[in-house]
């Protein structure tokens, strides 16, 4: 299997920096960026499985970052962060897609198990994939 | 789904050629659906979780605000939002109705999360003592809450004094941006590891000590003191006390880990306030609040400013032993001066233990040679003496000093319902001045260090001990040994279910049960939740208990104490009709929303899985649909192999010793090392516990060959094989002696066509003992119809020797097996596949109750065998 490549999207420049610093050390293959917005301009130019997005951002807020990656990459996987629990945008986030959904602070071991059981996902639909496309052709 | 599924017919109908497409549609489809089901599992354990979080908070013993209501409705929601989308992508299509009850749940969760918003905006800075109870739990905190409701409703003298409230806290934080900066510099620590808790602990709270208070809060602070000063006639000095919102929850206790400061004067209040909620911070409380898993965020810090007592003598007492849960004689600890030298455990102290019956007496005191003292300053502040005067060796307390504060010891725990850990002071005329209050933490595992209280004489020895407390009380009936479905038939009324797994499916024994007992299992299980619902009380993980109770008659459990007794123990009978421990925030509109809250999402209403009721359209709370999806999905799991074709040309042969022919199908990680290129695989290439296990079975006794037939059975035989071409030996087809392994690492399914019978196998083991699963089916013969059926009895009779769920429909035989540990699931797993091969054609005796009789002895002996070469020791 090739390895995950992980996107964290989140405007609070300390959070972020300490989450890649510590996933890096883990050897995950991970980027990050501080906003929806340079998040889809990443996307649109990387190959990324799996997008870790915060909810409340300035500018392009969470959920319509995930509404536009979901547009353009649909099969990358979006995994939410919020700092507070709402209970409707929980459910937005998921029926608009979101694999899952962790509150802040989230333990990095549970972060890294859902990144990965989405990352597992997005495989098994990409094969399902690649296997109807050679069927047609 | 659909679309994949049209895609399935459409290889079909093309044939041989496209076979290794077909293969990998399995594979992919195998692993979709592996996933699918594992991420239902996960979700439905964290669903579990936070029900049993929201249950101990419905006891009321811990406060709570509205963002722990929300967080966790939130929370258990899209969990079990969650595992219903895995289940409707197992099944698609099947389980429609669900989704309607889930949304019908969720709109009436949001009404009553949206429509209510209590306290959490409102509410005042500064509540005086004067008119704090209970119901002030979730704005003052439980210790201060505690202290009002003990001053107002059993007029219990306290000091004077106000409650800084969680309002004012979250002003305080607010007004700074203090909270951001926390919550970045916590993140960072976790980061950075323990050896950095101390720099950021220290960090936060320097933060928080240089943060001005908001001006109102200040001013609402003075004035508080202001109008206590003008009630007592003077200025006095204060205590400053932490009454933390999550302080004291259930095996999570903060207790010394917060922070009091003494005879603080009027000046430095307002500081003393933000050193006090600094504390919140400091190393311990972090440390212990990570090795909890305690979000920083549920902490509010409520802080209580009450006058300080220059007190002649203090301590602390517990209105029961507090290292034995059963012995309820009142532990006085005390020492002169504050009671600071006993909390903080500074000098030697004098114990005096006081019997409750049949009237308060003096059972035990040891006066200590006490060296230290706290005193007040005079001006402010506290120091320690050296004593070396007279007073050293006399006892701190008179005894009847010492009976009085067992009397309002007992005063106290029977307003609470349970036992006090209570800090007390002796004022300068001789009185009585209760300082703090909270329900005593017992810990039933150690040993009783002091004697008897005599309370309970008729405790014979102990026949049980350990395990955990799953649902709390006392009870006594007759052993009833549950270990398979039909162990439940007779199971009669009171019994105790002593059973080895807490499995959900017994839930329906409940209302019947006076108690279970459980080898595994713990507190967050469906069991746990229903037994606590029908106040059962019930012990779980009580590893090796089943030995320890065969062979007895009536017991007596004691789940508090995680200890069984032969007999009915009347003390503890008695002790357990006492009316259950009050509830601190009834009463409060946020423990009416949870309680609303709760209704929709606690109950199990679907206790009966075989019951016609068990039915989506029937799920009424968000544990029905768990419950449901749960069994549901390990239906639509188990169905993989029986629902697909095999692929047999991308299949590789099993080398095996014996005439049979094996093909084996890789579905993930099942082989060692890729044979991609090979026509065989070999048995030491499968990593499959499943498989090997089965194959173990299989290997472990050849087979004999048929059974001698009598004339009536060749008969039966020759007729039905005139009836079905693929019966007749000499037929061959390429269905009729080919026997097929899919695997994984964990997963097995086989099916099998030996002779005349029909066997499917699917099996999930590895290490997450909940996911374990084994399945069974069986069924035709080449006999006629009631030997086949006779056979089928035959079969089911062993495996529910075994401990399988057996189930028969005609001649077919389901049995099932779940949720044990990998080692027992490979036991099981090779009695299956000894009885693949060894009940060939046993039909064909089964009118001739010897042969019976001689099969059933030699299978036994075999199974014996086979279980026992498993149960060596390796080497």
């Amino acid at each position: 299997m090739t390895p995950m490549k992980l996107l964290l999207v989140d405007d609070e420049t300390d959070f972020l920096n300490t989450l890649l610093k510590r996933m890096q050390r883990r050897n995950v293959d991970v980027q990050g960026v501080g906003s929806g917005e340079s998040a889809l301009a990443w996307l649109a130019t990387h190959a990324t499985d799996v997008v870790i997005l915060d909810v409340r951002m300035p500018g392009m807020d969470g959920i319509e970052t995930l509404r536009e990656i979901k547009k353009k990459f649909p099969l990358t996987e979006v995994i939410m962060l919020t700092g507070h629990a709402s209970m409707e945008v929980a459910i937005e986030g998921m029926e608009m897609g979101a694999f899952d959904y962790l509150m802040k602070p989230m333990d990095m071991d549970e972060l890294l198990y859902k990144a990965e059981d989405a990352f597992k996902k997005k495989m098994i639909h990409e094969g399902k994939i690649r296997q109807m496309a050679e069927q047609l052709r | 789904m659909g679309r994949l599924q049209h895609f399935f017919s459409w290889f079909k109908s093309q044939g041989a050629p496209i076979d290794e497409d077909d293969a990998r549609v399995l594979r992919l489809e195998f692993q979709s659906r592996y996933h699918q089901f594992k991420l239902l599992l996960n979700a439905n354990n964290q669903a579990l979780e936070i029900m049993t979080e929201l249950e101990q908070a419905m006891t009321g013993n811990v406060p709570f605000g509205m963002k722990f209501i929300r967080s966790r409705t939130m929370g258990v929601y899209t969990r079990v939002y969650q595992i219903v989308k895995h289940l409707h992508a197992l099944a698609p299509g099947k389980y429609k109705a669900l989704s309607d009850r889930l949304e019908a749940i969720r709109l009436s969760l949001e009404s009553m999360l949206i429509t209510q918003r209590p306290v959490e905006t409102t509410g005042p800075l500064i509540l005086p003592f004067s008119i704090l109870d209970k119901t002030f739990a979730d704005q003052a905190g439980m210790k201060m809450a505690s202290i009002g409701e003990i001053a107002n409703r059993l007029n219990v003298r306290v000091p004077d004094g106000f409650v800084v409230t969680a309002k004012a806290f979250r002003l305080f934080l607010e007004q700074n941006d203090l909270k951001t900066e926390i919550q970045r510099r916590i993140q960072s620590a976790e980061e950075e590891g323990h050896h950095q808790l101390y720099t950021t602990s220290a960090d936060i709270r320097r933060l928080i000590q240089d943060a001005p208070l908001p001006q109102d809060l200040e001013a609402a602070i003075m004035a508080a003191y202001q109008e206590l000063a003008s009630r007592r006639n003077r200025e006095p000095n204060m205590a400053v006390r932490s009454s933390a919102l999550n302080e004291d929850r259930e095996g999570a206790s903060f207790a010394g880990l917060y922070h009091s400061a003494l005879n603080v004067s009027r000046d430095h209040l307002a500081d003393t306030y933000k050193q006090i909620v600094a504390a919140a911070y400091s190393p311990a409380v972090m440390a212990y609040r990570f090795s909890r898993g305690l979000a920083d965020e549920d902490t509010e810090m409520c802080v209580g400013v009450m006058e300080m007592v220059d007190a002649v003598s203090g301590g602390v007492l517990y209105s029961a032993n507090p290292m034995n849960i059963r012995d309820r004689s009142v532990i006085i600890n005390s020492a002169w001066g504050l009671p600071k030298a006993v909390v903080d455990g500074t000098t030697a102290t004098d114990l005096f233990q006081v019997t409750k019956s049949p009237a308060l007496s003096i059972t035990h005191r040891n006066i200590a040679a006490k060296e230290k003292k706290y005193v007040c300053y005079p001006g402010e502040g506290v120091c320690r003496l050296d004593d070396t005067g007279q007073e050293m060796k006399r006892a701190s307390l008179t005894d009847r000093q010492a009976l009085d504060l067992a009397a309002l010891a007992v005063k106290i725990e029977d307003y609470y319902g349970c036992p006090q850990d209570i800090e007390w002071a002796i004022d300068q005329s001789g009185e009585i001045i209760l300082l703090q209050c909270r329900p005593l933490q017992v810990n039933s595992d150690a040993p009783a260090p002091l004697p008897p209280s005599g309370d309970h004489d008729d405790r014979p020895p102990v026949l049980f001990q350990g395990g955990i407390t799953a649902s709390p009380g006392v009870a006594s009936g007759p052993v009833y040994r549950v270990m398979k479905d039909v162990d439940t038939l007779q199971f009669p009324d009171g019994a105790v279910l002593v059973t080895d797994r807490a499995l959900a499916r017994w839930a329906a024994l409940l209302p019947r049960a006076s108690a279970v007992v459980s080898e595994k299992g713990g507190l967050t299980g469906h069991l746990a939740n229903v037994a606590r619902e029908f106040r059962v009380p019930a012990l779980f993980g009580a590893a090796g208990v089943i030995d320890r109770l065969s062979g007895q008659g009536q017991i007596t459990v004691d789940a508090d104490d995680c200890r069984i007794y032969p007999g009915q123990v009347r003390s503890l009978l008695d002790i357990s009709d006492r009316p259950p421990p009050r509830n601190l925030m009834e009463g409060t509109p946020v423990f009416e929303l949870l309680e609303k809250a709760s209704e929709l999402i606690i109950p199990l209403n679907l206790l009966d899985p075989d019951s016609p009721g068990f039915k989506a359209s029937n799920c009424r709370t968000l544990h029905d649909i768990t419950r449901f999806c749960h069994e549901k999905s390990v239906h639509e799991m188990f169905r993989f192999g029986k629902a697909h074709r095999f692929p047999e040309r991308s299949s590789k042969q099993l080398r095996a010793q014996i005439p049979m022919q094996w093909w084996v199908l890789n579905l993930d990680d099942g082989f060692r090392t890729d044979v991609s290129m090979e026509r065989y695989v070999d048995i030491d290439n499968i990593t499959s516990m499943p498989m090997l296990a089965l194959w173990a079975g299989i290997t472990a006794f050849p087979w004999e060959g048929p059974p001698p037939v009598d004339g009536k059975g060749f008969v039966s035989v020759m007729f039905q094989a005139t009836q079905n071409q693929a019966l007749l030996p000499t037929v061959r087809t390429t269905m009729a002696n080919r026997n097929y392994f899919m695997i994984s690492k964990n997963y097995c399914s086989l099916q099998s066509r030996l002779g005349f019978h029909f066997c499917i196998t699917e099996a999930l083991v590895g290490d997450r003992t909940t996911e374990n699963y084994v399945s069974f089916q069986f069924k035709g013969g080449a006999a006629d119809f009631n030997r086949r059926l006779r056979r089928v009895r035959f079969v089911k009779e062993i495996l529910d020797f075994h401990g399988f769920r057996t189930e028969v429909t005609k001649d077919a035989l389901r049995a099932r097996i779940e949720q044990y540990d990998a080692e027992i699931m490979v036991a099981k797993l090779k009695i299956l596949g000894y009885l693949t091969i060894h009940t060939r054609q046993l039909d064909m005796i089964m009118a001739n109750p010897a042969m019976v009789e001689r099969y059933r002895v030699q299978i036994q002996k075999q199974i014996d065998a086979i279980l026992a070469v498993s149960h060596a020791p390796v080497g």
